[in-house]
């Protein structure tokens, strides 16, 4: 347990820290990682960071909110914050979350089932605040004391207390993003209280309502993808040449020739990868063209205004954003005439355009939307294309994607190409809808300002790098080659952050990347390995 | 936002220390920015890849593929780190005056 016990009616009262992390507290890294000194540990923040932004609740900032100049500054915000959470709560103004979220309003047995299911919380070495329930509760007493007729007396008799002051908005503001928003609380709970969603929806108030969001994910993520057409910043002049260069590149490393088609009129698909790939990770574009190529497929890319990046941010703060970029993801393809979209290897592009859109993108622009799972299941299965699985002779396991996995139940296609393309396959410890959360879940993968890159790394994947580990523990020494397979580009970004944070390629022998690759990789046309263990991350 | 100084040098950085006015890069701008980021000298081969991103990024505006840069440059992606300890995209495009990458890369 914990040293730093803090109580929920705790976070309205100014002190310097509501808690404080340390290390040799938290949950034990197997072997060779469970040496603490061995461990980076964080940089503190700076003094100006102090000085100027909020960072009362733990050891490190992940908005860096600016501290209110002044008492009239501070109620006003607060004021903003209360008339939020009444939208929150209205039909009118919420209609999209709101019967999920009077279920978890009123429900709550306090049974804390969840917090063992949380890897945030376990990780951490059992921090109150991190508590699925603890943002929950604070929430729910604000709702029964300011926002009920006679809460005042009645709400913190029956609900318990707490006080809303500037100080408690500060940090709960922080303290949702403490989550990830994997929801893995959710799936334990017994009666069905859904924690992640309380934390999305408190997001949302944050951005819709108050103008505050990470700007990794705000002003340099959703907006600059609707401004320039993608988040990376890459126009559609940038980013077919960066194609091209792409397709050069397959072809220098196969023999296979490829090239992508752009805009395609009556193409039977639109592919949307996570731009994020073609810059960061460009064999995985590469190994799709290459696959849907050799079988045949009739597919295109779009270069319109964020169709070219999958991406859509506003999944985890802002519906406003959610919805806008959602329908340009459906104009594309309207325009083009196909008859689906794919979704690339990115899990919460997946969520956002074939499950949460669905409430947006009615009448005509109610395009079939699949994954990138079951149309290379398909294809894998198809006897298009020839494979010989003594090519991925190597130990793999698989990182199950949070979005694409629990929260959408696809679970078995990329499993059967596994099975049936990777002889030395094997499953983590849980897997499949009870997996762990790459711990970069939410925009934290992407969001490593002032010291939160330490946080992400030494907490919330803290029990990723565990189950990593322990899935290879019959080939610990590294050099016996690891694949690690993450079908997911935020999933990827974490895992890059998390293997050079520990030194993982280097200590363990294990590299990540996508399921294509492997894919590739199997196949008997290829003349040389398209997997490289030593120059891949 | 916060102030780098270094020496005769002081200049707007954000909270990672990424240069906020980009035109005011120059070489010794980069010496300086480089001791924040574990270079302890600026050699050859580090100009070769800092001189390189600074085209690009003239030309289009944001940082290149890291696969483009290690082609066009020669460098494997080991030795850019070898180079930059934190990587092409936090350490290299720092050190010549890029703004941070955005985006899931």
């Amino acid at each position: 347990m914990a040293k730093n016990r803090v109580k929920i009616e705790d976070i309205s009262k100014p002190s310097e820290k509501l808690t404080h992390l340390d290390i040799d507290e938290m949950m034990p890294l197997p072997p060779p990682y469970d040496k603490i000194e061995e461990q980076p540990g964080w940089k503190k923040l700076s003094d100006d960071a102090i000085e100027n932004l909020e960072t009362s609740l733990d050891d490190t900032i992940a908005i860096g909110i600016p501290k209110p100049k002044n008492e009239e500054e501070e109620k006003e915000l607060v004021e903003k914050f209360l008339r939020g959470l009444e939208k929150l709560l209205q039909k009118e103004n919420n209609w999209t979350f709101l019967q999920p979220l009077l279920l978890s309003l009123e429900h709550c047995a306090k049974c804390q089932t969840c917090t063992k299911a949380c890897p945030i919380y376990e990780a951490s070495g059992k921090q109150d605040v991190y508590r699925p329930t603890f943002r929950s509760e604070v929430w729910r007493r604000i709702v029964h004391k300011y926002l009920k007729p006679g809460g005042k007396f009645f709400g913190r008799l029956s609900h318990g207390d707490i006080d809303l002051n500037w100080t408690t908005v500060a940090r709960l503001m922080e303290l949702s993003y403490r989550c990830t928003l994997c929801r893995r609380c959710a799936q334990t709970c017994p009666i069905g209280i859904d924690n992640g969603l309380i934390t999305h929806e408190l997001r949302k108030v944050f951005s819709q309502e108050m103008g505050i969001a990470p700007k990794e994910i705000h002003e340099k993520g959703s907006v600059l993808q609707l401004e320039v057409g993608s988040s990376t910043g890459m126009n559609a002049e940038v980013v077919k040449d960066n194609i091209d260069f792409i397709d050069e590149d397959m072809q220098d490393l196969t023999g296979i020739e490829v090239h992508t088609p752009w805009d395609k009129k009556g193409a039977d698909l639109l592919l949307i990868h996570n731009a994020g790939e073609i810059l960061a990770w460009p064999e995985n574009p590469g190994a799709f063209a290459i696959i849907l190529e050799k079988a045949g497929i009739d597919w295109t890319l779009s270069s319109d205004i964020a169709a070219y990046d999958g991406i859509n941010y506003g999944l985890w703060y802002d519906d406003f954003q959610l919805g806008k970029v959602a329908i340009k993801h459906a104009e594309a393809a309207k325009n083009l005439g196909v008859n689906r979209i794919v979704v690339g290897e990115c899990g919460h592009a997946h969520k956002a355009l074939t499950v949460i859109a669905d409430r947006v993108l009615t009448g005509d622009f109610n395009i079939p939307r699949v994954s990138a799972m079951t149309l290379l299941e398909e294809i894998v299965f198809s006897g298009k294309i020839k494979f010989d699985p003594s090519k991925n002779d190597f130990p793999v396991t698989l990182h199950d994607p949070c979005n694409m996995v629990r929260l959408m139940g696809i679970v078995e296609p990329q499993r059967r190409i596994l099975r049936y393309l990777c002889p030395q396959f094997r499953e983590m410890t849980p897997h499949g809808v009870n997996n762990y959360c790459c711990g970069g879940g939410s925009g934290f993968a992407i969001m490593s300002g002032h010291n939160f890159q330490d946080w992400r790394l030494a907490v919330s994947g803290r029990m990723k790098l565990k189950q990593i580990v322990e899935a290879f523990d019959d080939h610990p020494e590294p050099e016996t080659n690891k694949y690690l397979c993450a079908p997911c580009s935020n999933c990827k970004g974490q895992l890059r952050d998390l293997f050079r944070y520990y030194g993982v390629r280097e200590k363990s022998g294990i590299i990540y990347g996508g399921l294509v690759e492997l894919i590739v990789n199997a196949m008997v046309d290829i003349k040389q390995p398209f997997i490289n263990f030593d120059e891949m991350q | 936002m916060a102030i780098f100084e270094h020496g005769d040098i002081k200049i707007e950085v954000d909270e990672d220390g990424f240069m906020q006015e980009p035109d005011q890069w120059n070489e010794e701008v980069a010496k300086a920015l480089a001791t924040t980021e574990e270079v302890h000298e600026m050699t050859d081969e580090h100009w070769k890849l800092v001189n390189y991103l600074r085209d690009y990024y003239k030309q289009f505006g944001i940082a290149p593929m890291i696969r483009k840069l290690c082609k066009e440059t020669g460098f494997p992606l080991k030795k850019v780190y070898e180079l930059f300890p934190s990587g092409p995209a936090k350490g290299a495009c720092k050190v010549a005056g890029l703004a941070k990458p955005t985006g899931c890369v």
